[in-house]
């Protein structure tokens, strides 16, 4: 239904005259757009300089030579198979971990009849108000005493606890494009609930998953508290973590932060330019249904 | 394509997996021998899996100016003298990070060896959870090393290099106005006014770090408060002494409004690379600074010619601040003291190694028969001062005001202060509210 | 009979869907609400985050907060920073997706160009930020031969704009993109209806676009403040609380407190008032909120 709407309305927008004041947003789009862009483009410009020019030339001249060492650098400095594979596992890891629970949670919660689930519902809606940033000792301690803190499952486990509430939240709301009575007639075929969940309902909420997984995603990518906390140890570091230790450096080496910030940029923009339509319809999910 | 994105999404995920190997490593022992570790093929850890009885050890390096780099060389010197000690590496930030993960492990128990500087031995020796260092080790470095790192009669690290402190001057520039040395406070206001008619920058400065801030002031607190009441920061708990009445403390932080004066106006937007840069670039005359900027002006310009003095005090009789840096520290509680000692006897009797960190880091050598090689134009001027006992240990001052929640803290209100956020006399009322954080226990 | 069987079936249906919420139940309790806890638990103590010792203190902590002015002032920024921010950000992002949605060519592209900044590391904005004032943008000062003040993050006066700009860079193609999805919903018959009825574009604008999108809106307000009331990221890399205190937020604060300043305990007790006054923004926001739309 909601896809039909959308392109009628999109119809209607090429049908659209292309009038003057189009034309005029336009071009103010045009430049907001440009601007920004700049910053990045000037990361770009900065990544390809000698660590002389940033000194000596304008920041806006191009670079003299372009410069692949501060790529090979940063490289070596990041640590990069290392990071970039760790980063990986544990984004992929903690984000399919999270569609499996947050869908069979949120389902559970919405079919389920009784204060329980009411209360369940709310308990896990407060988490996406707390601020875990601030809790990271008491978050230590609890992993420390758990053995999770330096371990893979560890960080997992953590990018689990504090991303549920949203994708149950997230899920949720997109229970009521489940009809309950496909569920029914499965039951009455005999099913469990498990079994009506993974034939039933789980193929009707793939669009609510890809969009919970992209948006984690990218959340769980960037990262930078938690991985701090829990997996400092070199082999088990993720790139924001690795990058962040090239700036406070006193001395910083500024031409290898900007390639390691475009080294780490490029996997999750080109990610999010090849499933744009993915991202933005899960984005948006909440915003339609309100 | 929906199915494509989720099919993606599992396709990476096990590659990455696989490539990240068991993707949970249960005990943190383990944790170097399996994963990425085997991934890249470092030698140590192949080995490791047939050799009796190898050792991983945890580090924690809490790293600060030019450290970042060493664990690699060390790495390589242990491999060759020890190939069955390995060393598991969590290199972190010292100003930021290191004692956050201390605070973490006091909790959890602390990593076999952990690398700081001096004045954390007076933060957690007291605390019992250091172990004391060896005589054997402690005798190859200089005498002037232990003091400040000994407790008691005993003593918890072990202090591998450091730094100078002071204020760095273009040399040419200085011949070429006819510049001297100078000794007290008037000597330094005409080297000041002379370049500001000349249209030079006096003084180079990166006030944007709050740290830089915090670092002169405890150059200037060194030599205007400590030199004659060591105890100072002692008697300021004890109530005898305070921001807001000693005139000799309210003169070091005035220093801070004389370099603000006679500084570039964007000093709170530039960084230390920048600044650095329009030091060699001949911008400015002096900076105020320690041995972290040498190995800056050197990448800018390996020919600029630079000097250190210690900036003058009120009674004229200044001294360069010197201030132990690398400090190897170990756990009481280590169950590897064997290993650990194989580490330390690396650091202290392979000068190929110590050689290479000091040139590396461009710091002073603080192991007996042991001297960097590297070309550092200020050298001259620093065994000049050592020659005639012109030195004084910054740890002194360290301490007595911890920087964590003190001295940083302090400098945020001087930065304040500067900018005309506040006024002086809430700035040293600040300083003097902040008393019960001003020792570690 | 029946009935009875139904019962007895509900009763098992819930027990399942019961087993199915644990798992959940159980790795968000232990990894956010039991720490929730013990922060709350620390905060009634003196304790220093090192020692074994830890005495217990009652209020103690909580009566000293009204006193801090550290505390205070850090709270004053973060709530100065959480009000521009979502003035600036709701305004901008239904403008831009307004923009977007107005028949221009090439949306896909402004699409882009704006959600990109969103998928970068709060860490890596604030240092991209940082570099921007201080050495990019007074290089066009030179180049245009302008003298606009662009080291914001140099002066206490403007590094809460310089803050606020970095940050809305950051997220205003995030929230657009809401708007956007929101703006296309809204059915075209109701635009018609209005043209009919003699609407003009502003009056359309008002009368059928914006109660159309209050459930956008609900959710962009509530993100953005949630959001923005947690600042922190962006901080360590950029300003680091500074010049002096001024961009100092209140995690930034209570990180300081608890660790730097090692008065663990009273540090917990700064987290507990912002869990607090998080709970509490969001519940206005969502029940004034949700009024309006029922009166839409």
């Amino acid at each position: 239904m909601a896809v039909l709407k959308r392109k009628k309305k999109q119809d209607d927008i090429t049908a659209a005259p292309y009038t003057k004041a189009t034309f005029v947003t336009q071009i103010i789009m045009t430049i907001l757009a440009i601007l920004f862009l700049s910053p990045l483009a000037i990361i770009l410009n900065y990544s390809f300089k000698t660590k002389r020019e940033l000194y000596l030339n304008s920041p806006l001249s191009l670079p003299e030579a372009l410069q692949f060492g501060n790529y090979v650098k940063a490289f070596e400095k990041l640590n990069m198979q290392t990071t970039f594979l760790n980063t990986l596992f544990y984004t992929a890891a903690s984000v399919l971990i999270l569609a499996l629970l947050c869908g069979t949670t949120a389902w559970a919660i919405a079919r389920g009849k009784g204060k329980f689930f009411k209360f369940a519902y709310i308990y896990f809606i407060i988490g996406i108000l707390i601020p875990y940033q601030a809790l990271f000792l008491p978050i230590y301690t609890i992993g420390y005493k758990l053995n999770l803190t330096n371990t893979r499952h560890g960080i997992i486990f953590m990018y689990v606890a504090t991303g549920i509430s949203f994708g149950v939240f997230l899920m949720n709301s997109f229970m009521s494009t489940v009809p309950l009575e496909l569920e029914e007639s499965a039951r009455i075929d005999g099913c469990s609930v498990f079994r009506t969940y993974f034939s039933v309902v789980l193929p009707l909420l793939k669009p609510a998953m890809a969009t919970l997984i992209i948006m984690q995603s990218f959340q769980i990518w960037n990262d930078y508290l938690l991985a701090s906390l829990y997996v400092s140890k070199k082999q088990l570091k993720t790139l924001t973590v690795a990058i962040q230790s090239l700036f406070s450096a006193q001395t910083s080496d500024y031409t290898t932060a900007m390639a390691a910030i475009v080294i780490s940029v490029l996997p999750i923009a080109i990610l999010f330019l090849s499933l744009q339509k993915y991202f933005i319809k899960g984005m948006t999910v909440g915003a339609v249904k309100g | 394509m929906r199915r494509k994105v989720v099919s993606a999404m599992l396709l990476l995920s096990m590659m990455a997996g696989l490539f990240a190997g068991c993707g949970s490593s249960t005990s943190e022992s383990t944790g170097g021998n399996t994963g990425t570790a085997k991934e890249e093929g470092t030698e140590a850890s192949d080995s490791s899996d047939d050799a009796g009885d190898e050792v991983t050890l945890t580090v924690l390096a809490g790293q600060s100016t030019t450290d970042a780099g060493i664990e690699d060389m060390i790495d390589e010197a242990l491999a060759e003298k020890y190939p069955e000690v390995t060393l598991e590496w969590e290199c972190v930030d010292w100003g930021n990070d290191f004692q956050p993960k201390m605070q973490q492990y006091m909790q959890s128990g602390l990593p076999d060896i952990m690398i700081g500087k001096a004045q954390d031995v007076a933060t957690y020796a007291p605390l019992g959870v250091l172990g004391t260092i060896d005589d054997t080790y402690l005798d190859k470095g200089l005498d002037a090393a232990r003091e400040n790192v000994t407790i008691d009669g005993s003593t918890y690290g072990l202090v591998y290099n450091a730094l100078y402190q002071g204020v760095y001057y273009n040399k040419t520039m200085f011949k070429e106005n006819g510049w001297e040395i100078p000794k007290t406070m008037d000597d330094l206001q005409k080297i000041i006014d002379d370049c500001n008619a000349k249209g030079i920058t006096p003084f180079a400065s990166h006030m944007v770090d709050t740290w830089s801030i915090g670092n002169v002031t405890m150059q200037f607190m060194m030599n205007d408060v400590f030199n004659h009441t060591p105890d100072w920061g002692d008697q300021f708990r004890d109530g005898k002494v305070s921001f807001s009445e000693d005139k000799n403390m309210q003169t070091a932080y005035q220093y801070n409004k004389l370099i603000f004066d006679n500084t570039f106006p964007e000093t709170f937007s530039t960084e230390q690379t920048d600044c650095d840069a329009k030091m060699v670039l001949g911008e400015a005359a002096m900076k105020v600074s320690g041995s972290w900027s040498i190995q800056n002006f050197l990448d800018i310009d390996e020919n600029f010619d630079f000097g250190i003095f210690p900036f003058p005090n009120q009674t004229g009789d200044s001294k360069l601040i010197f201030e132990p840096n690398i400090t190897v520290m170990t756990s009481a509680a280590t169950k590897h003291q064997d290993a650990i000692d194989k580490v330390l006897d690396v650091l202290t009797s392979d000068t190929e190694l110590a050689t290479e960190i000091y040139d590396y880091t461009k710091t002073a050598s603080m192991l007996k028969d042991v001297s960097p090689t590297f070309e550092n134009p200020s050298q001259e001027d620093i065994d000049k001062y050592a020659a005639s006992g012109d030195i004084v240990d910054v740890t002194l001052g360290n301490n007595q005001l911890v920087w964590g929640g003190f001295q940083e803290e302090n400098a945020k209100y001087i930065a304040s202060w500067l900018q005309g956020e506040i006024s002086f006399e809430d700035a040293l009322k600040a300083s003097d509210d902040r008393v019960g954080a001003s020792k570690a226990n | 009979m029946k009935e009875k069987r139904y019962l007895g079936m509900e009763k098992k249906l819930a027990r399942q869907y019961f087993i199915l919420i644990v798992p959940g139940f159980l790795i968000f309790t232990v990894g956010l609400i039991i720490p929730l806890f013990l922060s709350f638990r620390y905060s009634l103590t003196d304790w220093d985050g090192m020692s074994a010792n830890m005495k217990f203190i009652g209020l103690k902590n909580y009566i000293d907060l009204f006193h801090d002015k550290e505390f205070i002032e850090s709270w004053w920024f973060t709530v100065k920073f959480t009000i521009g921010n979502t003035i600036i950000q709701n305004i901008c992002a239904l403008l831009f997706a307004v923009a977007l949605d107005s028949g221009i060519k090439a949306q896909k592209f402004y699409r882009a160009a704006f959600f990109i900044p969103c998928l970068i590391s709060a860490v890596i904005v604030g240092f991209v930020w940082l570099k921007m004032y201080s050495n990019v943008l007074p290089a066009i000062n030179q180049w245009l031969g302008t003298n606009f003040n662009f080291m914001l993050f140099g002066n206490a006066k403007t590094v809460l704009g310089g803050l606020l700009i970095a940050n809305n860079w950051q997220w205003i193609g995030y929230w657009m993109l809401i708007y956007l999805a929101g703006l296309q919903s809204v059915p075209a018959e109701l635009y018609e209806a209005a043209r009919v009825d003699g609407a003009g574009p502003v009056k359309r604008f008002f009368h059928v676009t914006i109660p159309m999108l209050a459930p956008a809106i609900t959710i962009c307000v509530v993100g953005i403040t949630t959001g923005s009331l947690k600042v922190y990221d962006l901080l360590i890399s950029s300003t680091k609380g500074g010049p002096g205190r001024a961009s100092t937020s209140i995690i930034y604060q209570t990180y300081t407190t608890a660790i730097n300043g090692r008065q663990y305990g009273y540090g917990s007790a700064m987290t507990v008032t912002l869990v607090l006054m998080l709970l509490l923004v969001a519940l206005i926001q969502v029940k004034g909120l949700k009024n309006k739309e029922v009166q839409a």
